[in-house]
């Protein structure tokens, strides 16, 4: 005979491993083309909105081709799959550890090699907090490549949306930054929270307020997020020549 | 003789002479004085002269008298007849009724007194004939002679008669090698001959054309017309590839010389190599329309691969791709890739889209041919195409363009290509219903032919380049496939059996590759992972493209051609290359040679062994001029050549150069023999003045004349036989 303690811990048991191995098996049976890896970093917050990610990837599956995976993977960088990763996401709102040296070169190297960051100040406190580290490291990893307002015809602006201004949570800045290596911007970062104004909860209601613009302002929001993403996956594909009158022409308008 | 040429040259000194003749004298005093005491003072005085003459020539002997003998002599000239067998020389000469070598024959040979006999008795005569190279004749051969195949070269001709001869006589009609030469001295009388004046032909003189053209860029022709008795005429220049006509101008023949210059451009569409032809059509009148063609070969090559491609959503293997075509300058790429689906929402106004339509009307019915090969990245169809377009790319891959799938959960299963003309190009075929695989990952090897086929070979050593491959990073996917019949694995994966992940293959006269994953960039950061170099990636990528294209630069048999010198019945030679990082001791790759005449016929040639292990000279001899294939089989494909034998008749200029021959002639200090002039007296007064003479010198001494030995023996003996007589004795 099973007791009803033993029989509900096994049962217990038996939907924890189910549950592991079912999420094992999603990662396994569907390795998507693209999927969120968020650094989880030593000191301040390395999780400012945990609930942004699946509501930007619904809005990226109903909007583009692109095939992506609404769980995200929380990752170090010391991972051994690191490299793998297509979209490494950095966020946090408060100044967190230096990374170490192994750190540094593993980051220099992925980012060099065609890795690609998004880094998010959730806080927006210019050169506070998280913007004061994240920008300490940028200058140890790039010395010779500084953190710069990517220009308006920056293929990030157009890669998906034509965008001439950067929406999110709250509106530090209507551009994003970036560190351009040659033609390829591995690295670009933004003080809007943009992760904030994506965040929903489990009941489909946005979890912050945008300020001051509104919902406009979340709109905006995505479609940056839209095209930092394609961005990521098709580098200056829209600065080809063949896109340059379309592109022009829809300027104008 | 006189007394004046009698010259002295004493034997012994003069003081001794005298000294014997004083003696002598006394002597015969002495004699005398006592002769005229036993015989009378007449007959005394006879014995003593008779003595003193002897005395008085044995004394002359010592003084050794002499005298010389002057004797004028005179040398024949030597002259060198010259006959010219030009091929020129074959055309019709002055009358039109015979050749020009026919005439100079009738010049040398004809008339009551022929012109050969006179300089046969007058001079010292060596006949010559002037073709590819100076050859002695005999007399007797003139009459067989005939003009040969090569111009004759005048300066080599001057260079080695010169110091031999005083004179030349050439017969020709100055069309012929050979400039105005101030530094020889050996006069020349030239006897031209051909009309200048009525002669009539147009000929191409030159062409200029490069011997590479780039596919889809203009070409100019540049091209020298020259024409003999059509000046002011307007002619019209027709370019030609086989029997398709490329472009056409027409050119006025002007000037004073009747050239005219002339340009004609097209744009070659097809890569390959083309025999091409100028030609102008004949004119009446013309002495010669062989040479109103020329022909000509050129190869045309892509500038840059031109590359489309076509990925079915943005991804990291399109990125990656992106990347290594776009650092390669060699490629021109043109991509799209396919940003939404019709079922995405775009909740937009169009002002803030940067999509732009995707033209495949455009591209896959008119564009197409244009590019060199068509990429399908994870490209699912149906959604914008017809099935036609498949069709399209079907054709153009038949006809020699590339095709390539790189997949993709787009490829088999809901990609639905199984069925479509697709599937009759590509190396590979689906394996029932089964669709892309993602389960454990899958490592990759090289197969055997991967091993050593061009793409995947990065080491000459086996070992190595299976260790480079187990450090790439397993595939996280792939789509199960199989080889067909007309496929080559070069990679493949190992997971409960070996399945082709790179496969290539032909169809038609192209070449197609399957890539059957979407995860090769993790190729590139698995290396990156590991702190290694990451450029497998880049040049597998990089090799694929080359060779799909059939980029000549990863063709492992290549051959080289001679770039001139090539010539009806000469023996060509050229090189075949066979690679060169065949590791040492491995056996030579193993090519077979076939050459096809221009008229497709396959003739003999041979494949020799050469001092290096990667190179093989092959040979062959031409027997008509035209367009040769040469064609190399090896085990990893065919490689094809042509070269052109030029048509000597196409360069042939026919026309007699009177005027050059003049300033040849006035140069040596010679003339030209015009018609109406005395060429015998021309001759005489040339060789007159060259006319060699001499005065030979004799010395003669008295004591060798037998009559005055005689004398003195007669002088003696008559005055034993007087003493004797009067009986002294």
């Amino acid at each position: 005979m099973i007791s009803r303690r033993r029989f509900l811990s096994l049962g217990m048991k038996t939907a924890v491993s189910l549950a592991f191995f079912q999420a094992r098996g999603l990662w396994a049976a569907v390795p998507p083309h693209f999927f969120f890896a968020q650094i989880h970093y030593r000191g301040g917050e390395w999780d400012p909105n945990p609930l942004s990610v699946k509501p930007m990837v619904e809005e990226l599956e109903l909007r583009t081709s692109i095939k992506a995976l609404t769980q995200r993977r929380v990752t170090t960088l010391t991972d051994p799959d690191f490299f793998f990763y297509p979209f490494l996401y950095m966020a946090g709102k408060y100044e967190f550890d230096p990374l170490t040296g192994e750190e540094q070169r593993i980051l220099r190297r992925f980012l060099t090699y065609g890795g690609f960051l998004l880094a998010e100040d959730s806080m927006g406190a210019k050169g506070f907090g998280f913007d004061r580290a994240f920008r300490r490291e940028m200058e140890k990893i790039f010395p010779n490549h500084p953190l710069r307002r990517l220009p308006p015809d920056h293929s990030v602006y157009q890669s998906f949306y034509l965008i001439d201004s950067i929406g999110g949570r709250q509106k530090v800045n209507p551009f994003l930054e970036g560190i351009t290596v040659e033609n390829w911007t591995p690295v670009i970062y933004t003080q809007n929270d943009l992760a904030g104004a994506w965040a929903k909860d489990n009941f489909g209601k946005w979890v912050n307020p945008c300020v001051p613009g509104g919902e406009a302002q979340r709109a905006s929001a995505f479609k940056a997020g839209i095209n930092i993403i394609v961005y990521s996956l098709t580098s200056d594909y829209k600065k080809d020549v063949i896109h340059h009158p379309f592109i022009q022409k829809r300027q104008n308008l | 003789m006189s007394l004046s040429q009698i010259q002295f040259a004493p034997i012994l000194p003069l003081e001794v002479i005298f000294g014997i003749g004083a003696a002598g004298v006394a002597a015969c005093w002495l004699q005398f004085r006592l002769l005229q005491r036993r015989l009378s003072r007449q007959r005394a005085l006879g014995i003593s002269l008779l003595r003193f003459g002897s005395v008085f020539l044995i004394l002359l002997i010592a003084a050794n008298p002499f005298w010389t003998e002057k004797k004028e002599v005179k040398i024949r000239p030597s002259l060198a007849v010259l006959l010219d067998t030009s091929p020129s020389m074959g055309l019709a000469g002055e009358s039109g009724k015979s050749t020009r070598l026919e005439d100079a024959k009738n010049l040398l040979f004809g008339g009551s007194t022929p012109l050969l006999r006179t300089l046969t008795d007058r001079y010292e005569v060596r006949f010559f004939e002037l073709n590819e190279s100076l050859r002695p004749l005999q007399a007797g051969e003139i009459a067989q002679i005939k003009s040969g195949s090569q111009k004759g070269d005048f300066n080599e001709a001057v260079e080695t008669l010169g110091g031999k001869n005083q004179l030349i006589l050439l017969f020709t009609d100055g069309n012929m090698k050979g400039e105005a030469q101030k530094s020889s001295r050996l006069p020349l009388l030239a006897f031209p001959l051909g009309n200048q004046e009525d002669y009539r032909d147009i000929l191409i003189r030159r062409v200029k054309a490069p011997p590479i053209a780039f596919r889809g860029k203009e070409v100019v022709i540049d091209a020298v017309i020259q024409a003999y008795g059509y000046r002011g005429l307007t002619v019209p220049v027709i370019l030609k590839s086989g029997e398709k006509l490329l472009a056409t101008k027409s050119v006025r023949l002007q000037g004073s010389s009747g050239e005219g210059d002339v340009s004609l451009s097209f744009t070659p569409e097809e890569i390959g190599q083309y025999t091409l032809s100028l030609s102008i059509p004949p004119q009446v009148g013309e002495s010669l329309t062989a040479n109103n063609k020329r022909d000509f070969s050129l190869k045309v090559v892509r500038d840059k691969i031109r590359v489309l491609m076509v990925s079915g959503s943005p991804s990291m293997n399109y990125r990656f791709l992106r990347t290594a075509l776009k650092n390669d300058p060699a490629i021109d790429l043109l991509s799209f890739v396919i940003l939404r689906m019709p079922s995405n929402i775009l909740n937009v106004p169009v002002q803030e889209q940067s999509l732009i339509p995707f033209p495949v009307d455009t591209l896959f019915t008119k564009e197409l041919k244009n590019f060199d090969l068509l990429i399908f990245d994870n490209f699912l169809y149906h959604p914008f195409f017809r099935t036609q377009y498949l069709g399209n790319i079907r054709d153009f891959v038949k006809e020699g363009g590339a095709f390539a799938f790189v997949g993709g959960s787009n490829f088999q299963g809901e990609g639905g290509y199984a069925g479509t003309p697709l599937e009759e190009i590509l190396p590979t075929r689906w394996l029932g219903k089964e669709s892309y695989r993602r389960t454990t990952p899958v490592p990759v090897r090289p197969s055997r032919a991967g091993m050593n086929h061009p793409i995947t070979r990065f080491s000459a050593d086996e070992p190595a380049q299976r260790n480079l491959w187990r450090e790439m990073p397993p595939l996280d996917g792939f789509n199960p496939l199989e080889s067909k019949n007309n496929g080559t694995v070069l990679l493949e994966g190992a997971e409960g059996g070996f399945w082709p992940i790179l496969t290539v293959g032909s169809y038609g006269k192209g070449r197609v590759f399957v890539l059957a994953t979407d995860d090769s960039w993790k190729w590139y950061m698995g290396m990156v992972a590991k702190d290694k170099e990451p450029y497998t990636y880049l040049r597998l990528i990089e090799r694929l493209i080359r060779w799909v294209t059939k980029d000549p630069g990863l063709e492992t048999v290549q051959i080289a051609l001679p770039e001139k010198g090539v010539a009806v019945s000469k023996e060509v030679e050229f090189r075949v290359r066979t690679g060169s990082d065949e590791p040492k001791g491995k056996q030579r790759e193993a090519v077979s040679l076939a050459v096809f005449n221009p008229q497709g016929v396959k003739i003999a040639a041979q494949l020799k062994a050469t001092g290096q292990p990667d190179q093989q000279q092959g040979a062959f001899v031409p027997g008509i001029a035209g367009a040769y294939k040469i064609r190399v089989e090896s085990r990893q494909g065919v490689t094809e050549e042509v070269l052109l034998i030029p048509d000597p008749l196409q360069e042939f200029d026919g026309s007699p150069n009177h005027d050059r021959l003049r300033q040849i002639a006035s140069s040596v200090g010679g003339k030209v023999i015009m018609k109406g002039d005395d060429a015998l007296r021309e001759i005489e007064d040339m060789a007159g003045k060259m006319e060699k003479r001499f005065v030979e010198e004799k010395t003669k001494p008295f004591w060798e004349n037998p009559y005055f030995l005689a004398l003195i023996v007669a002088l003696l003996t008559s005055e034993w036989y007087l003493r004797r007589r009067w009986g002294l004795i």
